[in-house]
């Protein structure tokens, strides 16, 4: 039977939330189009794949001591031993860093089409339609290939994680591994500092919005320290300087899950909002009624933060 | 250093968009710029420019609206371009950009480093730099932080998920794509904007370049997000509405 493959991702032993989220997305497009679900773990032994297993039923395992850390060129010889040697339909991907980094390159490897950073799934006609966000969340738009097989990547959070089951099968698939041409040298942090906003209970967050250091100061951190809290940031912010990196929040800064989250002139991109989404209360301040933020928010108000904010610290 | 930059142009995100037939975009009401990452890329490019001497050429798939950006890059610093304005192209998707990107580059000849953007802040796809890579038999790094170069060897910061970068080496030529924070791209200056104007800018189309490349994705339409959830929205005078989310804050949601 034709094969819906998940592939799975792993650091140090562990698996990511987003290979447990892929294996439900195998099985919801794999039962929708009458094939069967499956994921491909590439390490270098088997201890991973038999993890896997406790998520999804069948379980193909490449293992090769070149595979120990990730590396495009290593994962995609990896994945396309398993299309080659399966009958493989889709492929899925985290839209994750390694992600990102060969998904497009096995779409090219096994001459297939790819959909890129999909919320959704939905089968028509025997085709899958895949759902994606565009201009910066603004507008969804569908896709589907045309090819006989497909890549796909899904953002994090697009499909619920798979509860652990009774394990699986885990078959070997065997691969030589050519040339890898990137040489991992190690892994540094880089956005240790002082502050540590992971734990704070409310959290003022300025974006682009702000305009600049002094604004962003003046608005941003008064509001924050009047309330109590401290002050976050979106990335272009952090990208400009006008506060430090670890008070970034979203993929590539802090994950925040305070009782109230203030996002001032924050346009709710999805990987912002990857940082911030668990917070109990949000509020959106923004000029913008179309902001996705507002998508997202419990309280919302629409205006110019620099009228806004002078009113609520009038308030407070 | 030879290096090829590609640029896109892009709508300004605060733009106000209208959909036309749940097919396209009405381009009418909207502004365009650079795409942000693309800008990074660009200042990247010129910074190696400036360190190792050589030339930085801007390769752009668009209509005519985009030579403008091409000329902001050029005002930059960035020497010459091939923009690619062919409305199949236009029409077609990664795959077919990316093909053509590569035969665009492949006429420039000598290039040691193509740096893209991580990804098009329209399309969302961060694919097209590497098929592009694919295409071209290069090795290539995705959202690149830093980047040093010591005669062919190439160190690059690789941006993890949560504040952590993974250290690379690799050697040129190599395909590279740029992530935002990186540096701090310049601003144009005035006897830059003068010569941007004078630089060499090559039109083409697919056909001179000798590709046709056929699309490998199909899409179906577009629309705004129907959100389950949408936020309440406080009405009012910026002063009336700030007293009321203050109140709301304090007695509904209980959290200050
Ligand atoms: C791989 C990757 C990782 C990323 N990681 C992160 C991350 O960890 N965190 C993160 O934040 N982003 C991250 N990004 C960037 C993300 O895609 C967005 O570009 C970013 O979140 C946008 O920040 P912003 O909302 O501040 O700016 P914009 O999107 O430019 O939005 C600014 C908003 O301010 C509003 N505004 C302007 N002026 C006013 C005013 N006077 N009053 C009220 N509102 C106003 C506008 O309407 C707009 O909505 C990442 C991107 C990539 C590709
Ligand atoms: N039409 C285009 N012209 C030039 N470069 C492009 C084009 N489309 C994409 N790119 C490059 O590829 C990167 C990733 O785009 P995407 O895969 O569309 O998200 C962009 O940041 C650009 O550097």
């Amino acid at each position: 039977m034709a094969k819906i493959l998940a592939i799975a991702e792993h650091k140090n032993g562990k698996l990511t939330d987003g290979t447990l989220e892929l294996c439900k997305a195998a099985k919801a497009i794999a039962s929708a189009l009458g094939a069967e679900p499956a994921a491909a773990v590439l390490g270098k032994d088997d201890s991973v794949a038999k993890e896997v297993a406790k998520y999804i039923p069948l379980v193909f395992s490449v293992t090769n001591a070149a595979l120990e850390k990730y590396t495009s060129d290593g994962y995609v010889q990896g994945v396309k031993a398993v299309v080659e040697s399966q009958d493989v339909k889709g492929v899925l991907i985290s839209h994750s860093y390694d992600g990102v980094d060969y998904a497009a390159k096995v779409a090219m490897a096994i001459n297939a089409g790819i959909v890129s950073n999909c919320n959704k799934a939905r089968i028509d006609g025997g085709a899958v339609i895949f759902t994606r966000n565009t201009y910066n969340g603004k507008i969804q738009e569908e896709k589907k290939v045309n090819t006989d097989k497909f890549v796909a990547t899904f953002e994090k959070g697009a499909y619920d994680m798979e509860p652990a089951g009774s394990p699986g099968t885990v078959t070997a698939v065997s691969a030589s591994i050519g040339a890898i041409r990137t040489t991992v040298k190690g892994i540094i942090e880089t956005m240790a500092g002082a502050v540590d906003i992971s734990q704070a209970k409310i959290i003022v967050s300025g974006g682009r919005g702000c305009k600049d250091a002094d604004k962003y100061k003046e608005f941003i951190v008064s509001l924050a320290k009047k309330l109590g809290g401290e002050y976050g940031a979106s990335r272009p912010v952090v990208d400009s300087g006008w506060t430090d990196a670890a008070r970034q929040v979203g993929q590539s800064g802090k994950t925040v899950n305070p009782d109230l989250y203030i996002a001032v002139g924050i346009s709710g991109a999805i990987q912002h909002v990857a940082g911030m989404k668990g917070a109990k209360c949000i509020v959106a301040i923004n000029k913008d009624p179309e902001a996705p933020i507002f998508n997202i928010a419990t309280y919302g108000i629409v205006g110019d933060l620099f009228e806004v904010i002078p009113a609520m610290l009038a308030s407070l | 250093m030879k290096i090829a930059v590609c640029l896109k142009q892009v709508p300004d995100m605060e733009s106000k968009f209208k959909i036309v037939d749940g097919k396209k975009i009405d381009e009418s009401q909207i502004a365009f710029k650079i795409n942000d990452f693309d800008n990074y890329a660009v200042e990247a490019a010129l910074q190696l420019k400036e360190k190792l001497g050589g030339e930085v050429v801007i390769v752009t798939c668009g209509p005519d609206r985009a030579s403008k950006d091409i000329r902001q890059a050029f005002a930059m610093g960035a020497d010459w371009g091939i923009h690619v304005n062919d409305p199949a192209v236009e029409s077609g998707d990664n795959f077919v950009v990316a093909s053509v990107l590569q035969k665009a580059i492949e006429t420039i000849g000598g290039v040691d480093l193509v740096l893209t953007g991580v990804q098009a802040e329209d399309d969302q796809a961060a694919v097209t730099g590497v098929m592009l890579a694919d295409l071209m038999g290069l090795p290539h790094c995705t959202n690149v932080k830093k980047l040093e170069i010591n005669g062919n060897n190439l160190t690059v910061n690789r941006e993890l998920e949560g504040g952590f970068n993974e250290v690379i080496e690799m050697s040129a030529p190599a395909v590279l794509s740029i992530q935002s924070g990186i540096n701090e791209p310049r601003y144009p200056t005035l006897p830059g904007i003068m010569k941007a104007k004078k630089k060499r800018l090559d039109v083409k189309k697919g056909a001179d370049l000798g590709v046709s490349p056929k699309s490998k994705t199909d899409f179906i339409k577009m629309f705004f997000p129907v959100s389950e959830h949408k936020a309440e929205i406080i009405q009012g005078d910026p002063a009336t509405a700030a007293a009321k989310l203050i109140e709301k804050l304090k007695t509904e949601a209980k959290v200050i």
